[in-house]
């Protein structure tokens, strides 16, 4: 038997022989080699990630982009981002208090007397960022994109007021079924043969039937199904740009085998993307970050003030309030951090200590961000609170028996009229969302819409100054149960709130439950969902009563209304009614614009006083990070489109370093 | 060695196979159409059909299968041999427009982030994490060899306590904890250090350090207890016996023994620092991959969810085969 050093059993020691086949490599070394891969692993990555000078302007985007497909979109982030690196026909003046319609792509328009027919003349300047004009032709290829079902554009409802869309919407889904039973016995070459032929007769039954002409390359003309007041709005819209053609139609591919135009993904990045807008977009790291350089073929790329914008991907709500505060940003577009209540109250401390200087700007009819630029500069200013196009209510499931079978007492309006009555919206706006936002007795926020006049709406818990007030109206509402076959509040089914956990929902509803308990005795059961819980159960109108919201696409009552239409998609309280359905079919077809105003307020007054399938509980607010002293371009309408290529960093030499604000307003409320 | 290569190259393709097939299962079932926006806006009921054929989420077969032929290679194979890639390449040339990228294993489409292909996504994330998790093991390794060393000298002394105070906070402090307070600190209080983000070695520092205290909290432990086993032994008696200097015998024959076990935490401990290290990134906005596990599942983005699982399994399997033929190599008598 081999004698082996006592001294090392199993222990490794220089003196134990090298095994065969390791060579002479030193021990340590053979330690270290793989902390210096992954020491030049490292520093290969580093290398290779170079970091970017910082742009001329920095801005936090709210969440990141979902999609820069400009008729796929939905988001505010997206749009917002749209609106820098496209254009569209027209344009919004964002400084206008109308936001009047101004010329874009289209230098000047046409519209025939009866309201039907548009006819735009594209400017002859305008170019993609390759060099190639923008020409109607463009128009008509997207809108066909945002029109053809097999696109599933979230705004297509926009393109039915054009004439025959809803026609081809409808044939081309047709065929695309029958086409599935029709060539389920061939092989796959035949069937490619259909869909190509499917596809021919696609593109010529759109040039065909519906109303949008390309007269030449400088005239398009669109032929309406009514005359629609808020068309040129839409054509501001980002879903109405152009997309460069040849670009996308190698996006947008047929499936031989289903006959299908696929969109696929991928040409809204750089390099590939090709874009009309005053930006373009020169890197794009997914959840990193963003750079966009000014396009050099844009026809109005003099006006800009800024060089560069750079658009960090932020996720955190807190970690964007933070990249302002340590100026890695210069605005904050969307503020939700879970703080953002004690900054708005560290504002209005701030106000109070101004405040005699504060009216008398606010009695020149100044913008609140024009105030804010002249009161003296202080951290505490740069948060920006102003209302928005939207309102927070909370729906009631109208149909007569809930999914499960149960009979549903909120089929009866008089129920739902007694407990929308007994709600402190105070309480909820004041208390748990505490940013000022004022509570709401209608849909449509007051005075967001020009000419429009708002319904009174139902009283609530928070108008009662006097406990006899307040007595009174819970008398009411218990006679209107009572009404409704329920004498003893006590006694009726317990009565669901249901909402998903996130953005404090769960206070809402905590509130309003506590208030049906109080004043009612009603008995009543918290539901916290899954979001994608709680969309499905709004799809299936799996509820009794659930938290909402909506913020209106353009300006127009019908932004509001139409979400209540029997049978409409966004229907989630399955509400039906004849007379309401017929006041905004009136509408479309009224053309004089105070009548048509007073059917609109007919048509809310049956939403927020007698049929009541949902109760506002109040109107959204805008949360805006900047510093009005050094930012200009914000604009702090209703309407809060943002056109971030106005934004101008003031007295960095670039640019007019002006000032853009709304005009003085003296007589105005605000 | 060379048989143990192959015999593991050999099983990836069967173990992504069989992880493919649980995580889609799994996905499938998870309640929720990836197709919907959260907030209103829904399209009628035959677009959505239409959405939902178009990406094959109509059925199950279809959709496991036709996403195999992408994601296998197979599919950029026939468009290789077929032509048709280079025809389109040539297309797109002469419409003067960038060429589409045509990776060879597409992991599909994001459902939610519509203009993202999912080998974009963690093209763009992966190295991130795997910088982030590189650093922090050299951090832990570095802190954590030079804890154990120094308690392992004087046991029970005060440094050694200290040390072990210091791994126990590192292990039991959870990381967002950890993270916040550096966060206030260094990034808000003292202002030397970005709170967050990406680009600078600067903003490595702190999401590396933070991601590193577990680990090196781990290894310090193994050193002092690999150490004071060795120093305790017989061959480091008759070294001392015959007068190697101290230093030496702690660098050259104690801790080249206690270090073997810290090589075989290595390989494990180096994937989870690449790919566990979601609540770091959260914290410092560090755009890495661990993110995308958590958000795509709360999405229901399928192909998204199956692509970070694949590379992470493939991941984990190649760090453990490259971990098993470095031990082998360091040293000679396994295997």
């Amino acid at each position: 038997m081999p004698c082996t050093p006592h001294w090392a059993p199993a222990q490794w020691h220089p003196t134990t022989p090298a095994p065969p086949g390791s060579g002479t490599v030193p021990i340590m070394f053979r330690l270290a080699l793989p902390f210096a891969m992954l020491l030049a692993i490292l520093l290969g990555v580093l290398l290779s990630d170079r970091p970017l000078p910082r742009a001329d302007l920095t801005f936090s985007n709210g969440t990141d982009i979902t999609t820069l497909d400009l008729q796929r979109m939905s988001w505010m982030q997206d749009l917002r981002l749209a609106r820098i690196v496209f254009e569209g026909l027209v344009a919004n003046d964002v400084f206008d208090p109308g936001y009047a319609i101004i010329p874009a792509v289209a230098e000047r328009w046409k519209i025939s007397d009866d309201g039907r027919e548009y006819r735009f003349f594209l400017r002859d300047d305008a170019k993609w960022s390759n060099g190639a004009p923008v020409v109607a032709g463009d128009f008509l290829y997207a809108w066909r994109r945002a029109i053809l079902p097999d696109t599933a554009a979230d705004y297509y409802a926009f393109f039915e007021y054009i004439e025959g869309v809803s026609e081809f919407f409808e044939w081309r889904n047709t065929a695309l079924a029958g086409f599935a039973e029709d060539t389920a016995a061939l092989n796959p070459s035949q069937r490619a043969d259909r869909a190509r032929a499917l596809w021919a007769e696609t593109e010529q039954r759109f040039t065909d039937s519906v109303g949008v002409e390309v007269v030449s390359d400088h005239e398009l003309v669109i032929r309406l199904i009514r005359p629609i007041p808020f068309f040129l709005d839409l054509c501001a819209f980002p879903t109405f740009y152009p997309v460069y053609p040849p670009l996308v139609k190698q996006y947008d591919r047929l499936d031989t085998q289903t006959g299908r135009i696929i969109a696929e993904g991928g040409w809204t990045k750089p390099p590939q993307l090709v874009c009309n807008g005053p930006y373009e977009i020169s890197i794009w790291r997914f959840k990193r970050d963003m750079r966009l350089e000014i396009n050099p073929h844009y026809w109005n790329r003099d006006t800009l003030n800024i060089r560069s914008i750079g658009i960090p991907s932020i996720a955190d709500p807190s970690a964007q309030v933070l990249a302002y505060q340590t100026g890695a940003v210069d605005y904050v577009a969307s503020v939700s951090a879970p703080f953002r209540r004690e900054m708005v109250a560290q504002k209005n401390a701030y106000y109070r200590e101004h405040a005699a200087e504060l009216e008398r700007l606010r009695a020149l009819g100044l913008d609140p961000f024009e105030i804010d630029r002249r009161l003296p500069q202080d951290p505490r200013q740069n948060v920006h609170v102003t209302p928005a196009f939207g309102t927070y209510f909370w729906n009631f499931n109208c149909m007569e028996r809930l999914p499960d079978g149960r009979p549903n007492p909120l089929a009866d309006p008089r129920v739902r009229r007694a407990l929308a009555m007994m709600i402190d919206k105070r309480v909820i706006a004041e208390d748990v969302r505490g940013l000022g936002e004022p509570i709401a007795r209608t849909l449509i926020p007051p005075g967001s819409v020009g000419g429009y006049t708002s319904p009174e709406g139902l009283p609530c818990l928070s108008d009662c100054d006097t406990p006899e007030a307040r007595e009174a109206l819970i008398e009411r509402s218990r006679a209107l149960l009572a009404e409704a076959g329920y004498p003893d509040p006590a006694a009726m089914p317990t009565i669901e709130l249901e909402f998903n956990k996130d953005a404090g929902h769960d206070l809402v509803a905590q509130s309003i439950a506590k208030n049906w308990q109080e004043t009612l005795g009603l008995p009543v059961r918290l539901a916290q969902k899954e979001l994608s819980v709680f969309r499905d159960d709004l799809k299936k109108h799996n509820f009794m009563t659930a938290r909402a919201g909506w913020y209106g696409d353009y300006p127009d009552p019908l932004t509001f209304l139409e979400i209540n239409r029997t049978g409409d998609g966004n229907n989630d309280r399955a509400f039906s009614n004849a007379e309401y359905d017929a006041l905004l079919d009136r509408a479309y077809d009224e053309t004089d614009t105070a009548t048509r105003a007073d059917l609109l307020t007919r048509a809310e007054r049956i939403l927020v006083e007698e049929q009541v399938p949902l109760v506002p509980i109040f109107h959204y607010c805008e949360v805006r990070m900047f510093d009005a002293h050094t930012l200009s371009g914000p604009n702090p309408h209703p309407r809060a489109t943002e056109n971030v290529f106005l934004f101008d960093i003031l007295g960095d030499g670039l640019g007019t370093d002006r000032v853009r604000a709304m005009p003085p307003d003296p007589g105005g409320s605000k | 060695m060379i048989a143990l290569i192959v015999r593991r190259l050999v099983q990836l393709p069967l173990i992504v196979g069989v992880i493919y097939t649980l995580t889609l299962v799994l996905a499938w079932a998870v309640p929720g159409n990836p197709l919907e926006n959260p907030e209103g806006r829904r399209p009628p009921e035959s677009v959505m059909a239409a959405m939902k054929a178009q990406y094959n989420l109509d059925s199950f077969p279809k959709f496991y299968f036709s996403y195999l032929d992408n994601a296998s290679g197979f599919r950029w194979v026939r468009d290789t041999v077929s032509g048709r890639a280079a025809e389109q390449a040539a297309a797109a040339r002469e419409a003067g427009l960038a060429p589409r990228p045509r990776p060879i294993f597409d992991l599909g489409p994001s459902l939610k982030h519509r203009d993202e292909r999912v080998v974009g996504i963690l093209a763009s994330a992966l190295p991130v994490s795997v910088a982030l998790g590189i650093l922090s093991i050299l951090i832990a390794v570095t802190v954590g060899v030079t804890a154990g060393v120094v308690g392992a000298v004087r046991p029970n002394s005060f440094a050694d306590l200290a040390t072990l105070v210091v791994a126990l906070i590192g292990i039991s402090l959870p990381s967002f904890v950890i993270g916040t307070l550096f966060v206030l600190i260094f990034g808000v209080w003292l202002a030397v250090l970005p709170v967050g983000g990406w680009g600078t070695p600067q903003h490595m520092i702190l999401p590396a350090i933070t991601l590193s205290l577990p680990f090196a909290a781990y290894i310090a432990r193994l050193t002092r207890m690999g150490m004071i086993d060795t120093l305790g032994s017989d061959f480091v008696r008759t070294a001392r016996a015959k007068g190697v200097a101290e230093q030496q015998i702690l660098l050259r024959h104690a801790l080249k023994n206690a270090f073997l076990p810290i090589l075989s935490y290595l390989g494990p401990a180096t994937a989870l620092a690449m790919t566990g290290s979601f609540v770091v990134e959260r914290v410092f906005n560090v755009p890495g991959l661990g993110q995308h596990f958590v958000a795509a599942v709360q999405n229901k983005d399928l192909f998204l969810i199956i692509g970070v699982v694949l590379v992470f399994s493939t991941m984990l399997v190649l760090l453990n085969l490259a971990v098993d033929v470095l031990y082998r190599w360091v040293d000679p008598r396994i295997g």
